[in-house]
Parts: structure tokens; C-alpha cells; sequence
């Protein structure tokens, strides 16, 4: 532990970008806790006589065409934005290392049928896979976070198999074995442990993808519901408006969805950094 | 095809490859028509399933039917469709029986389909049997009293009998709407099969009729081609020898075509642009308030609190609708809200119920209900009408907040929302819907009654529902009259539904374009068109 | 061959897979599309049910699905009721502009990623390996959505020099006539100047907008690879044996490098054409991520299990060019059957 501490230190201090990310982190999550707080104005209240206003001292951001605080609305959203992408991420990150550790442990007829599931989901074009899930689910934040997930799933599962079969005739996996425990214990004590920082990393590098998403998602009209501030939603409710100049509806929303992004994959990159050194890129 | 192919088919234009394209234009300009709407018809064939109302321009132009609603002047010059007044455009002439069970109609002797051949009273009974027959066409049919191939009679080539078990006003309106177009039976039966005895499949793709215009072309999802049926003796020839009526999805470039004055007639002008457009002079956009077209705010009347009348007048009056009416719809429309509350003054309907903003009043009407401190209730709509539901229903939302209502909005697709609806799960929501014709208690027995998910208000009033079936075979106008104005009165008391307005149809055209007339159904009549 | 074959054969499971799981998402959408297509105010229960059996979802389920695949058995994909059209028509319709716009976008993100990845590569920790670093995470961290939406601001809005975002063509250009349905095929094959520019000035900013997103895995794998290949023993034996840089570059070092970013390409190029829908809704773009979006909303079965099991086909087609061309740059993978 203290050795990954020590790299961290040095990754850190190596990669000034690193740095830059954790920076952009720490108000990605400032605004995610206090966001409501920090609000200058009620991110719902509308005033429709101050509706497109361009960006002014009074109004950051600008106005929206129900004269809402676009700069409210952006700071507001972050947190829901934020807990989707990470509700997802960890969902098929928990379902898909046990389904995958399982079937790379045991092998035989469930690893060939999960093998084909996981195939025939990856043949989906996912975004729309995504699309038609939340549809059938139903337009929730909650059908958001499922849909997400389960279109992740695949990879997790296929990590978690293939580092678990990479280990699981180990030394140390063999001599647990001799040593009487079950497979449900070797699994949890000497399997899952080890596989964890790869799908870990894997799961950083997600978040960000899991925004973008999420927030696509809701761009098309499928997702949350307004009028909750979301990124995805602000972006297309503010897209008819770009035609005529009125950039400021949606260019806002559009670059926090940036910033959280490129914050999370610069994590995502740092911690691949920190666990497996070599891959570095 | 495109604008290129198409004058290349006007003729005198063979060696026209190398002239500008506008050069070519000028010449025949005078003839032809370029309309642009955002979406093209997705059948032929009227009386299908799924079938948009593009296709109703389609059908309306290129068919006849027995009789048509003559004109009466309309807004800026143009004509509006009267619906009290209707002539004959296959049929010559017709009578009523004495017992008025039954009206016969007697065929123009020289009327001819497309093919050349006559057009008989056989033809007349095969297209009404099919409207009959067809599971999407027989209900409407059923609201003239016309539901059984046998009530249509042929009494000899060129009359034909239409007999009701009761003397029903809506009879012959109903032979003037949409469904009842007179296909050419000789043709159409050669491309009918065993299983498909109306021919449904082929009339999909293919026109077998004698309406004013001929098909020269139907490309799906591009454009659609008609030339003048210069036979065509029912009516004064059109104006327009050609028609090319392309499908533009993007408001925005309909528009800037009309701009350019490379487009004639383009439809489904938003609101926004429609208040934009009409202050070019070179153009002219047509407004005509839909009539029978209404937006409105449903509220279940079957589930709690909208059960209790005080709580959907308290709603009523709560509403911010001068807000709404500019925010959804930039005031294209005639507003259905404010006006006098209690008795009517007419018997027309819709009409303004009677309600204004009055938080007062309804916070003391909540408070009367038992619910001073308000409710938490859902807002639905359909999702393809965001941008009217959208700002409208936010504006809903911040003024129930007001009386203590809290309201959560769900989008739906427009398929949930139907099935929904049809299942009575929804408590209250934004919709729109609209009725062909014109007789108030049409109106209240689709919206304001029943069990159908029209009813939207899920009402059910004993009184009202007395009436509604008296009326439906009323013969004496003044005691039909004095029932109707009751069903008004429960309708603004009771407030099963709240209307909000009737909104405009927004057509913008070049003003070189005359004879817009406004029809029932919403679409092009490109009968009366011309040049000017 | 037999592996080939054998390869071949392996993809009937997938993709009967997807047939199955496309049916069932299909069926368990909310609403009712009897109800839904029964529009007219007059239509009673009766009409509903009568609507219903006309589509044939009176069925039993397992029904509908037997029909479902023997119609597909025979290649009939099924109607769509909103457009009144065939799906295998519509599909043939709209996938050109699809596919126009993807490969467009493809071939942009490939001809800047990869001697941008392979610049990197060679001077480790320089300027441009950072620039690649930064356009590699950078791209990735922009939604299409958004780019798309800000290039019409500048390029259309503020600049005026990309015409109006809407859809292939100026609506009243003439088209070519249809011979692939990319336009700027038909335009080239048609000779017509005046269409192939107007049709590429359609693309551009849809294409550049898809191929910053795509841009960035192709980059970084490129330098990954590079870099792994430069340092391996046999690039170190050419340049003992005093070969020519540029010779040991391109030759040896860049040809083992093809084969991590093959596969990348692979599932860059899939990746794409499944997520144009936000692409096409922004510019919109006639293409068949809309067509199954409208579909999805409308409740029109058909076209969206025709655009599922379309796209899978194309995904799993892919993956088979990436397998032959794999074996192609490695024979050791001996899919030819000649190891």
C-alpha cells in the first residue's frame, strides 16, 4: 500500500495534469455537495420578462427562454449528473465482477452461455440499446442509471473473467485450495482482491463515459425529466436557440459536462498509472 | 424527383441544362405550385391504420367525394370552409325523403374517373360499402347512422339511396369528410385479391379516382407530383396546372425557401416564425383559428382530488393563461379562456369557459374542498409537443405551487400517453385534439363522453349524459338548442376539462397566391388556388 | 478456409441473439400501439381491437415471433407503419447517409490520429507527444452533442462560412441520380461539381464533429503501439544493422504496430455508426439513427428490430473484415488456414 502511496506521490508530482484533474474533481464535487447552496438564484423559478438574456453581471451564465438562471441551473445539475454516472459505474461494476469472477472461476456451461450473452449485447449498437431500454423502462432517472449499466456491463464482465482465469491456477489460489477453503472463500479472499485495481481503473475511465451517456440520453428527450436541471437536457433545450446566436443556453451546460468528463478520465488515466505502471501511455 | 427533373417534364424546357435555374422557373411559374410541408403522406389510401394527415392533402386532391362543404369569406381574403352549407361535387343533386330517413343522390351524368370511364352509382356503393367495411372507417361512419353495406342502395346508374334507420343530421356531413372518397371499383376491384377484398394493399400506393388533380409522382420521404385533370367537370378548374409538393423536415429551411421565393405555399409554419413571417411584405401568412382544434388541460374526474368540481375550478382559476397563451403558442390562436361565466351566449362549442387568473378564488375554492394545504399531483405530455408543453407546463407548475399544489412533469412518448389515457391512469395533463364537425353535441359526445380515452375528462354527469344522447337525433332545433346551451353551461360549471385555446393554422404563402381556403381537416384544398 | 467458415458459423448465435432480445425489448415498450394508431376520435374499443389484429399483436406472443422470424427468414423485414414504407426500404434509404457521414468522419479521424499517434511516439515526453495527450483526452471528454452544436455557432453563426445544419443536400440542390446513394459518389458519377460541393459542405461539420470524438482512442492506441513496437528487440536488431530510420519506422516498426490499432479501428468505426443519433438529431441528418429513434418513439415495431438487427450485422461484419485483415498483417493468426 504505502509503494502505491509512493507512486501516487510521484505521479502526481511527475504529471502536473494529474494535478489540473484532481483540481477540476474537487469542484466537480464542491458544486455536486453545496450546489444548491451555492446558487445564486432558484435554478425552477421562472421570470419570463428577463427570458435570453446574453451573459451579464447579474446573470453569469445568461437567461433561458422562461428567463431561468442558466448559471443556477448548470451549478445545480452537477450533483445529479454526478450520481447517475457513478450509481451506473458502480452497479455494472459490482454485478459485472461477480458474474465475470464466477464464470472465469468456475468455467464450463455457464461461462460459454454468459460468453454468448455478453456477445450478443456487444452486437447492439449501445447508444441505441440504451435508447430502447429507457424507453421500455420508462423516461426516470432511475431507467438512466439501469440502461447505462447494463450496456457496460459486457466489458466489466469480460475483465473480471479474464483476470480471474488468469489467476485462478495460481500458486497461492492452489495452496488456498489444498487448504480446504470453498470456492465462494477463495473467490472473496484471494480472487476479488486482486482483480480489483483493474476494475477499478476500468471503472474511472468509465465515469466519464457514463456522463457523456447519461447526458446524451436525456439530450434526445429520453431521461430525466424537466424541468430538473441536467447538462443533456440544457444542451437540447438551448440547441434551437444556437441557430440565432443565443449560445450562452446551451454552451454552458455543455462545457461543465466537458470539464466533468475530462476530469474523469484524467483520474481514470492517473490511477492506471498508479496501478499498473507499465501500461502508461 | 427534384425541382430540375420536374420542369424538365413541363415541356419547351429540353435545352434548359445549361440556364440558370431560375431562368427556367420564371416560365413556368404561373402554372405550377411549389408546396413544402415538413412531413409527406405515408399512404394513398385514406382509411388505413396509422395513416397521417399528410395523406389527407394527398387524398383530398386527387378524389372526389358525393358532396363538399361550400365557402364562406375567411380571414385577409380567404376562404373558410361552411360547414352549414354543403353542395353537391359528385352528385348533381340530392333529396330527403319525407321521413327524412333517407337522402338519394343523383350522379353527374358527365363525370368521369381518370381513366375515362364513367363514374357510376356502383362505384358510389363499392367506395361507401369500403368505408363501412374497413375497421378504421366504419366508426366514423357509425356517427352518421351509416354502419351496414345494405343502406347503401343503387337505384339506377346514376342514383344511388342512403337510407338511416333514424333521421340523423349527421348523415350528410359525414359523406363530406375525409373517408368517404369514390374510388373508381372497376379498377380497384382488378387489384383486390382474397384476402384483401377492398384492395387495401394496392390503393396504398396507387390512385384509382377522378378528383381534380391526377398523381404523376410519389416519392416517399421526398415529394409527391400532381398535374390538373383537365376532364374534370365537378367543380371550376383549378388554378394550378402543376403541383409539386415537396417534404422538408426543418422549419428553418421551409422558411428561408419562402424567403428566397423559391417556395409558393409552405405549411406547418410554427408559431415563432409564423409571428416573424407575417411582418415580410413580400409574403403573407394565413392564421385561421382551427376550428373544432383545441389545446386544453385534462384532469381525471374519476380519481381523487379532481373528482371534487371545486378542485378542478379551483385549478381553473389558478392558471396563468395570458402567460401560457404567449409562452407556448406566441398568441397564434383564439383564446378559449376568460369570457363570461354561466349561461352561453351561443351554442357554439368550444367557447371560453369562463375562467381568469384569480388566486384568491382559488385558494378559498381549494380550501372549500377540504384541501387548503394543497396536493402533490403529476403533469403529463407528449413529448413530440415539447416545445408547446414544455414552457406551458413549467408555467403550470410555478402556479399551483402557488396554492400549495405540487406537481412533478412526465414527458411521454406519444404512444404511452395514448395507451395511458386509454387506460384512465393518467391524473392530469396537457393534450390537444379536434373534430371534424362542427355540431356541439359531436363535440361533447367524443370529448365529454363515454368510455373512450376522448373523453378525456373521464366525465360522467347524469344530466349531461342525458342530454347528450337526446340530442343526438333531436329534430326540433329550438329544443336541440336549448339542450346544448345546458350541456354548455354543466361543461363551464363543471369543468371536466379546462380549454385553453383553439390554435392558429399557420400557413405562409407568396402573395401572388390566392383562394386559400381553409378546410375541416386542416390541409391544402388546391381546388380553389390560383395565380393572381 | 475452414476457419474461416467456421468463424462464419459463429456468428449465427449472436445475431440470433439479437433477434430475440430486439422482440422482447420491442414488446415490453410502454403503450399500446393499437391505441396508438387508432387516432380517430370516433374509434371505439371495437375499432382498437379490430386495429390490433390488423397488426397482429391479437397474437400470442410466441406467435407474433414465429411469424416475426419466418418473415425474416425470407428477407421481409416488415412495414413500417409511419412511413407506409418496407423497413428493408427505408433502411436502404437512409443508411447511405449514414454511412457517408461515418465513413467521412472515419477517414478524417484516421488521416489526423495516426501520424499524430505516430509523432508522439517517436519523441516521447516532446511537445507533440503532450499535444497528442491532451487532444486524446480532450476528444473523448467532448459529447458530440456539444461539439456539433458549438461548430454550427462558429462555422454557421458567427463565421457564415458552413451552410444552414440541415440535413445532406441545400434542399433545393438537385440530387444526383441515386446510383450508391452517397451523394458525393452520384455526384462524381453524375459529373455534376455544383452537388459534390454542395453535399461536402453539408458533411463537413457533422463529419469533423464525429471525428474529434473518434480521433482520440485512434490516437492514443497508435502511440501506445508505437511505442511498445520501437522498443522491441527487432527494431533494436534493424538499427544495429544500420538500417534507415524512416525504412525502420515504416517497415517494421509501424506494421507490427497495425495490429492493436486494427482492432481499434474495428470498434471505433462500430462505435460510431451505432452513436451517430445524436450526430444526425443535431445537423438533422437523414440517416438511420433517426429513423430508429422516431421509430422507438412512435411505436413502430418493425423499423426498430430492422435497425437493431441491421446494425448488429454490420457490427458483427466488422469484426470479421478486422479478423481477415488481422491475419493479413499477421498470418501467425492463421485465419486463411495456411499457419
Amino acid at each position: 500500500m504505502r509503494e502505491r502511496l509512493a507512486t501516487a506521490a510521484y505521479v502526481l508530482r511527475a504529471n502536473p495534469v494529474s494535478l489540473a484533474a484532481l483540481a477540476l474533481l474537487a469542484l466537480l464535487f464542491g458544486a455536486a455537495l453545496f450546489g444548491p447552496a451555492l446558487a445564486p438564484y432558484d435554478p425552477l423559478a421562472t421570470n419570463t420578462s428577463l427570458a435570453l438574456r446574453p451573459p451579464s453581471a447579474a446573470h453569469w451564465f445568461g437567461t433561458d427562454q422562461l428567463g431561468r438562471d442558466v448559471f443556477s441551473r448548470v451549478v445545480v445539475a452537477t450533483r445529479l449528473d454526478l450520481a447517475i454516472a457513478f450509481a451506473a459505474v458502480a452497479l455494472s461494476l459490482a454485478i459485472g465482477a461477480a458474474i465475470g469472477a464466477a464464470t472465469g472461476y468456475f468455467g464450463g456451461f455457464a461461462d460459454a452461455a454468459v460468453g454468448r450473452v455478453v456477445d450478443v449485447l456487444m452486437a447492439f449498437p449501445l447508444f441505441v440499446l440504451a435508447m430502447a431500454m429507457v424507453a421500455a423502462l420508462g423516461n426516470s432517472v432511475s431507467s438512466v442509471v439501469i440502461a447505462t449499466a447494463v450496456i457496460n456491463l459486457p466489458f466489466y464482465i469480460r475483465l473480471a473473467r479474464a483476470e480471474t482465469q488468469m489467476r485462478r491456477h495460481l500458486g497461492y489460489v492452489e495452496a488456498a485450495r489444498v487448504g480446504g477453503s470453498g470456492h465462494l472463500r477463495i473467490l472473496r479472499v484471494f480472487l476479488l482482491p486482486n482483480i480489483a485495481p483493474p476494475l477499478i481503473v476500468q471503472a474511472s475511465l468509465n465515469l466519464g463515459w457514463a456522463v457523456l451517456n447519461a447526458a446524451g440520453l436525456s439530450f434526445i428527450g429520453l431521461g430525466v425529466r424537466a424541468p430538473t436541471p441536467e447538462w443533456g437536457i440544457m444542451v437540447a433545450e438551448g440547441a434551437q436557440f444556437i441557430i440565432s446566436g443565443r449560445w450562452w443556453l446551451s454552451v454552458f451546460p455543455g462545457l461543465a459536462l466537458m470539464i466533468a468528463v475530462f476530469a474523469f478520465n484524467l483520474l481514470g488515466d492517473a490511477l492506471r498509472d498508479i496501478v499498473d505502471p507499465r501500461s502508461r501511455t | 424527383m427534384r425541382r430540375r427533373d420536374f420542369m424538365a417534364l413541363m415541356g419547351g424546357t429540353a435545352a434548359m441544362g445549361v440556364l440558370p435555374a431560375r431562368f427556367g422557373q420564371a416560365q413556368t411559374r404561373a402554372e405550377s405550385l411549389r408546396i413544402l410541408s415538413e412531413a409527406g403522406p405515408n399512404s394513398l389510401d385514406i382509411i388505413g391504420v396509422g395513416v397521417n394527415r399528410n395523406s389527407i392533402q394527398a387524398t383530398w386532391n386527387v378524389y372526389d367525394r358525393l358532396v363538399r362543404f361550400t365557402s364562406k369569406p375567411g380571414p385577409g381574403g380567404t376562404l373558410y370552409y361552411d360547414y352549414f352549407a354543403l353542395e353537391g361535387e359528385l352528385a348533381e343533386r340530392w333529396q330527403v325523403s319525407d321521413d327524412k330517413r333517407s337522402i338519394t343522390f343523383h350522379l353527374r351524368r358527365n363525370a368521369v374517373f381518370h381513366d375515362g370511364s364513367p363514374v357510376t352509382a356502383e362505384d358510389v356503393k363499392w367506395s361507401l360499402d369500403r368505408v363501412v367495411s374497413l375497421p378504421v372507417g366504419k366508426p366514423q361512419f357509425a356517427t352518421g347512422s351509416m354502419t351496414d353495406p345494405a343502406q347503401f342502395e343503387i337505384i339506377d346508374a346514376h342514383t344511388i339511396k342512403v337510407t338511416t334507420p333514424k333521421p340523423d343530421r349527421l348523415t350528410l356531413p359525414n359523406l363530406a369528410l375525409t373517408y368517404p372518397v369514390i374510388y373508381n371499383s372497376k379498377v380497384a376491384k382488378q387489384n383486390a385479391t382474397a384476402q384483401d377484398p377492398w384492395a387495401a394493399e394496392w390503393l396504398k400506393s396507387n390512385v384509382a379516382g377522378g378528383g381534380p388533380f391526377k398523381l404523376d409522382s410519389f416519392q416517399p420521404g421526398q415529394s409527391l407530383q400532381l398535374s390538373r385533370n383537365d376532364a374534370w367537370t365537378n367543380g371550376p378548374l383549378p388554378g394550378y396546372r402543376r403541383i409539386l409538393w415537396q417534404f422538408v423536415p426543418a422549419a428553418q429551411s421551409r422558411r428561408s425557401s419562402l424567403e428566397r421565393g423559391d417556395a409558393d405555399i409552405v405549411q406547418d409554419v410554427p408559431p415563432v416564425d409564423a409571428v416573424s413571417l407575417s411582418k415580410d411584405d413580400k409574403l403573407k401568412v394565413v392564421g385561421v383559428p382551427m376550428a373544432g382544434a383545441f389545446q386544453f388541460i385534462g384532469m381525471n374526474n374519476a380519481i381523487k382530488p379532481f373528482d371534487n368540481v371545486k378542485v378542478r375550478q379551483a385549478i381553473a382559476y389558478t392558471l396563468p393563461y395570458k402567460q401560457m397563451f404567449e409562452a407556448a403558442l406566441f398568441g397564434r390562436g383564439r383564446p378559449l379562456f376568460g369570457g363570461k361565466p354561466g349561461a352561453p351566449e351561443t351554442t357554439e362549442f368550444p367557447q371560453p369557459l369562463g375562467y381568469d387568473t384569480d388566486l384568491d378564488k382559488a385558494k378559498a375554492l381549494l380550501a372549500e374542498a377540504g384541501l387548503a394545504g394543497g396536493f402533490e399531483t403529476t403533469f403529463t405530455f407528449e413529448l413530440s409537443m415539447a416545445t408547446i408543453a414544455e414552457p406551458l407546463s413549467l408555467l403550470v407548475q410555478e402556479a399551483l405551487g402557488k396554492i400549495g399544489v405540487k406537481v412533478t412533469i412526465v414527458k411521454a412518448p406519444a404512444g404511452q400517453l395514448g395507451t395511458m389515457l386509454q387506460k384512465k391512469e393518467v391524473p392530469f395533463f396537457f393534450e390537444a385534439s379536434a373534430a371534424y364537425l362542427a355540431d356541439p353535441d359531436y363535440f361533447f359526445r367524443i370529448f365529454y363522453h363515454g368510455p373512450t380515452r376522448w373523453n378525456f375528462g373521464s366525465y360522467s354527469n347524469a344530466e349531461f349524459a342525458g342530454l347528450v344522447d337526446k340530442t343526438r337525433y333531436e329534430p326540433d332545433q329550438a329544443v336541440y338548442e336549448k339542450d346544448v346551451r345546458r350541456m354548455i353551461h354543466l361543461a363551464k360549471d363543471e369543468v371536466p376539462i379546462i380549454l385553453l385555446w383553439q390554435p392558429t393554422l399557420d400557413t405562409g404563402m407568396q402573395k401572388s397566391v390566392d383562394g386559400y381556403k381553409y378546410q375541416f381537416h386542416r390541409q391544402l384544398e388546391l381546388r380553389t388556388l390560383k395565380r393572381v | 478456409m475452414n476457419v474461416l467458415l467456421r468463424r462464419l458459423l459463429g456468428v449465427v448465435p449472436t445475431l440470433a441473439g439479437v433477434v430475440v432480445a430486439t422482440f422482447v425489448l420491442t414488446r415490453i415498450l410502454p403503450g399500446d400501439p393499437a391505441v396508438f394508431f387508432t387516432s380517430s376520435p370516433s374509434a371505439d374499443a371495437a375499432t382498437i381491437e379490430a386495429v390490433r389484429q390488423k397488426l397482429g399483436l391479437d397474437q400470442p406472443l410466441w406467435r407474433q415471433f414465429v411469424i416475426y422470424v419466418g418473415a425474416l427468414l425470407r428477407g421481409d423485414l416488415g412495414q413500417s407503419i409511419t412511413t407506409g414504407q418496407p423497413v428493408l426500404t427505408d433502411l436502404l434509404q437512409r443508411l447511405p447517409a449514414s454511412a457517408e457521414l461515418t465513413i467521412v468522419a472515419f477517414a478524417l479521424a484516421v488521416a489526423v490520429a495516426i501520424p499524430l499517434g505516430v509523432a508522439a511516439a517517436l519523441r516521447p515526453g516532446s511537445l507533440v507527444d503532450h499535444l497528442c495527450r491532451l487532444i486524446a483526452t480532450a476528444g473523448v471528454s467532448l459529447p458530440t452533442f456539444v461539439t456539433g452544436l458549438l461548430l454550427i455557432y462558429l462555422f454557421y453563426y458567427l463565421a457564415g462560412v458552413a451552410p444552414e445544419p440541415m440535413g445532406r443536400l441545400d434542399p433545393f440542390a438537385t440530387a444526383p441520380p441515386r446510383l450508391t446513394g452517397f451523394l458525393l459518389i452520384d455526384a462524381l458519377a453524375a459529373r455534376n461539381g455544383e452537388v459534390f460541393v454542395s453535399a461536402a459542405r453539408q458533411l463537413i461539420l457533422p463529419a469533423a464533429t464525429m471525428a474529434i470524438f473518434a480521433l482520440a482512442p485512434l490516437a492514443r492506441m497508435t502511440r501506445a503501439a508505437m511505442i511498445a513496437s520501437l522498443g522491441s528487440d527487432f527494431v533494436r536488431t534493424a538499427r544495429a544493422n544500420g538500417l534507415k530510420w524512416r525504412t525502420i519506422v515504416v517497415t517494421y516498426a509501424l506494421r507490427n504496430a497495425l495490429l492493436p490499432i486494427i482492432t481499434t479501428l474495428g470498434m471505433v468505426f462500430s462505435y460510431m455508426l451505432g452513436a451517430n443519433v445524436l450526430v444526425e438529431r443535431v445537423f438533422a441528418w437523414p440517416g438511420i439513427g433517426s429513423y430508429a429513434l422516431d421509430a422507438l418513439i412512435g411505436l413502430d415495431y418493425a423499423p426498430v428490430q430492422g435497425f437493431m438487427l441491421a446494425m448488429a450485422a454490420i457490427f458483427v461484419a466488422i469484426n470479421l473484415i478486422v479478423d481477415i485483415a488481422y491475419s493479413i498483417a499477421d498470418p501467425r493468426t492463421g485465419l486463411f488456414g495456411h499457419a
